[in-house]
């Protein structure tokens, strides 16, 4: 009971801050106690599943309305269900061409069904229009070479997207964003450390806690550098030294990306992250991202030792090559 | 024997120190008994940290002598250090047939070893590559996370009913603590994964049962019972140590070594007259 009311508290927060207060919700829910490790820092541990239907971009007819009434989300969730449904085939009234992209059955799909409880339009949460922020002109004409690369028939491996590559999931970023499947995250603490473990590609964030300084500017990484911290109850993980062979939504290798892990409930926390990467977006923008816990384990996910897919891909476009048949390009999530 | 021991003794009084010793003396295996490991605040044995091993026993776990490598201009940098057997009386006891299969695995080594594509290593052989990897521990689980190929595995503790639905590429862990030990039983293996670089292999009827024991505050003994019906005439041990990465500031890095391996598994499938 306390814990319904407790949620219901922190989504009318939420909702207020929507409205356009400067506070988003870590600022709710001081009012509930996390239990505490033994060693006296909020107990985060244990696996977290961020699925949901909810868009990380708002629909644009949406406009600046954050939440929905109960019956406009009832409806919105059916065109979200509606929208990702991989059954619907060419005689359902869909193109062919987007029935071929459908690709596998919805089995293999698991978005999850329910939009966040606080029947949000998207999982951004700023700018108030939940949008990500226009491009700067140096980041559009990167996120270009990219988009180009992948409509093409490969050239080879790096045409494709790390998640393609087997290199970081697709749901990986960092941040973490729902996507197709395996929205698991395994959290571990030990005293000094926090790590990450997602369930897609197996990549473990390993995060120190004890105020080291980031590796220094020429050591970059794929999924960059973490470092964290606690805020009251939150933790906050700062990642830099990304490199310029990833982008996240377009951004850069300068992205600073800071995430906060707030447990709200005995099952439940927020996940919310903010890039500010002045050279690729022209403004911060922050996203907010439900994680319920769940007591399923999470399962290897050898994605590189399994990836038949890069071989018939690059045959594929070979093969198209020497038959001098037109490529028709690839689909982009 | 017995009159012969407390005669060597001599001049110790201490019961349990004699005990130790013979223990020590007989046992072979128990540098371990007399430190007291550091407790983690759950009260468990702390293993927590970065860890690596030494020595070349992710090239052939068996005894081997230097030798050239495999290419030829990374001259004496590329080339094989010898190393003693991990494997305890130094030979992995093969059955006639198996022994057949891993010459010929060894043959051709570089083209079928697994960890040249850079496919995860599995259990134990990830302990041993030349990469620290990382112990985080909690109550129900531990991770070990490896540096190379970002490989991870869950130790799920005291769950041995805990069964898993497949075999994966590092197998399905399930723990419990022995005393000071910290003992892993290793199941669902994947058929695919080798112990090192010399031909060395098992099937998916492989077991593995680890034991992790802290032997100082930056030492860790580590061994493994390795057992598969259809390879071995009876199961075999290793053991190694453990050593805790003393560096300032250490941390594991980002090794996803698939972008380093592209080129030699699709380099063939690239368009030829691309940039």
């Amino acid at each position: 009971m306390t814990v319904r009311v407790l949620v219901a508290a922190c989504a009318a927060l939420l909702a207020a801050s929507l409205a356009g207060a400067e506070k988003s919700p870590p600022a709710g829910i001081q009012e509930w106690r996390p239990p505490m490790t033994a060693w006296g820092v909020p107990d985060l541990r244990g696996v977290w599943d961020f699925r949901t239907i909810t868009p990380l971009e708002r629909p644009v007819r949406f406009g600046e309305t954050g939440a929905l009434t109960e019956e406009q989300a009832s409806e919105f969730r059916e065109q979200e269900l509606s929208r990702r449904n991989k059954d619907r085939r060419a005689s359902d009234g869909i193109s062919a061409e987007q029935d071929v992209r459908n690709a596998y059955n919805q089995f293999w799909w698991d978005y999850g069904s329910e939009l966040t409880e606080d029947r949000r339009t998207s999982l951004i949460v700023e700018p108030p229009d939940g949008r990500i922020p226009a491009l700067t002109p140096a980041a559009r004409k990167r996120y270009g070479t990219i988009r180009d690369a992948r409509a093409r028939a490969p050239h080879g491996p790096e045409d494709r997207g790390v998640a393609e590559r087997c290199i970081l999931g697709f749901n990986a970023g960092p941040p973490y964003t729902p996507s197709a499947y395996n929205n698991n995250v395994h959290i571990f603490q030990t005293p000094g450390y926090a790590v990450l473990l997602i369930e897609m590609v197996n990549d473990a964030r390993i995060v120190p806690l004890d105020g080291r300084p980031h590796l220094p500017d020429n050591m970059r990484q794929w999924r960059g550098d973490a470092r964290g911290r606690w805020e009251g109850n939150t933790l906050v993980v700062e990642s830099r030294n990304f490199t310029a062979k990833t982008s996240y939504r377009g951004s850069g290798k300068n992205m600073v990306l800071t995430e906060r892990f707030t447990r709200v409930g005995p099952e439940r926390l927020v996940y919310e992250y903010t890039i500010n990467d002045p050279e690729s977006f022209a403004k911060p923008w922050k996203a907010q991202i439900p994680m319920k816990r769940t007591d399923q384990p999470m399962f290897e996910y050898a994605c590189h030792e399994g990836n038949y897919s890069m071989f018939t891909m690059l045959e594929g476009a070979r093969s198209a090559e020497r038959a001098g048949e037109p490529h028709t390009g690839s689909n982009l999530p | 024997m017995r009159h012969c021991l407390n005669s060597a003794l001599g001049a110790v009084r201490t019961r349990s120190l004699a005990v130790a010793l013979v223990l020590a003396l007989t046992a072979g295996a128990s540098w371990a008994q007399e430190y007291e490991a550091a407790l983690t605040p759950d009260g468990n044995p702390n293993l927590n940290g970065i860890w690596q091993a030494l020595g070349t026993a992710h090239w052939n776990i068996e005894g081997h002598s230097a030798e050239s490598g495999p290419v030829v201009e990374m001259g004496a940098l590329g080339a094989i250090p010898g190393g003693l057997a991990i494997v305890e009386g130094g030979k992995i006891p093969y059955r006639d047939e198996a022994l057949a299969k891993r010459d010929a695995n060894r043959q051709d080594w570089l083209a079928l070893d697994p960890v040249v594509k850079c496919y995860m290593p599995g259990v134990p052989r990830a302990t041993y590559m030349p990469f620290p990897f990382q112990i985080v521990q909690t109550p129900e689980h531990i991770l070990i996370a490896y540096e190379f190929a970002s490989a991870s595995r869950v130790i799920y503790m005291n769950r041995p009913d805990f069964e898993h639905p497949g075999d994966a590429w590092m197998g399905h862990s399930r723990g419990r603590w022995d005393g000071q030990t910290l003992v892993v039983e290793v199941t669902n293996h994947v058929p695919n994964t080798w112990f090192d670089s010399a031909g060395n292999f098992h099937t998916d009827a492989l077991r593995v049962v680890e034991r992790y024991t802290p032997t100082g505050p930056n030492h860790i003994l580590y061994e493994a019972e390795i057992e598969d019906e259809n390879v071995y005439t009876r199961p075999w041990k290793i053991k190694l140590p453990l050593y805790r990465r003393m560096d300032e500031n250490m941390q594991l890095l980002e090794f996803k070594c698939v972008e380093f391996v592209e080129e030699m598994m699709y380099g063939h499938l690239r368009k030829k007259d691309s940039e």
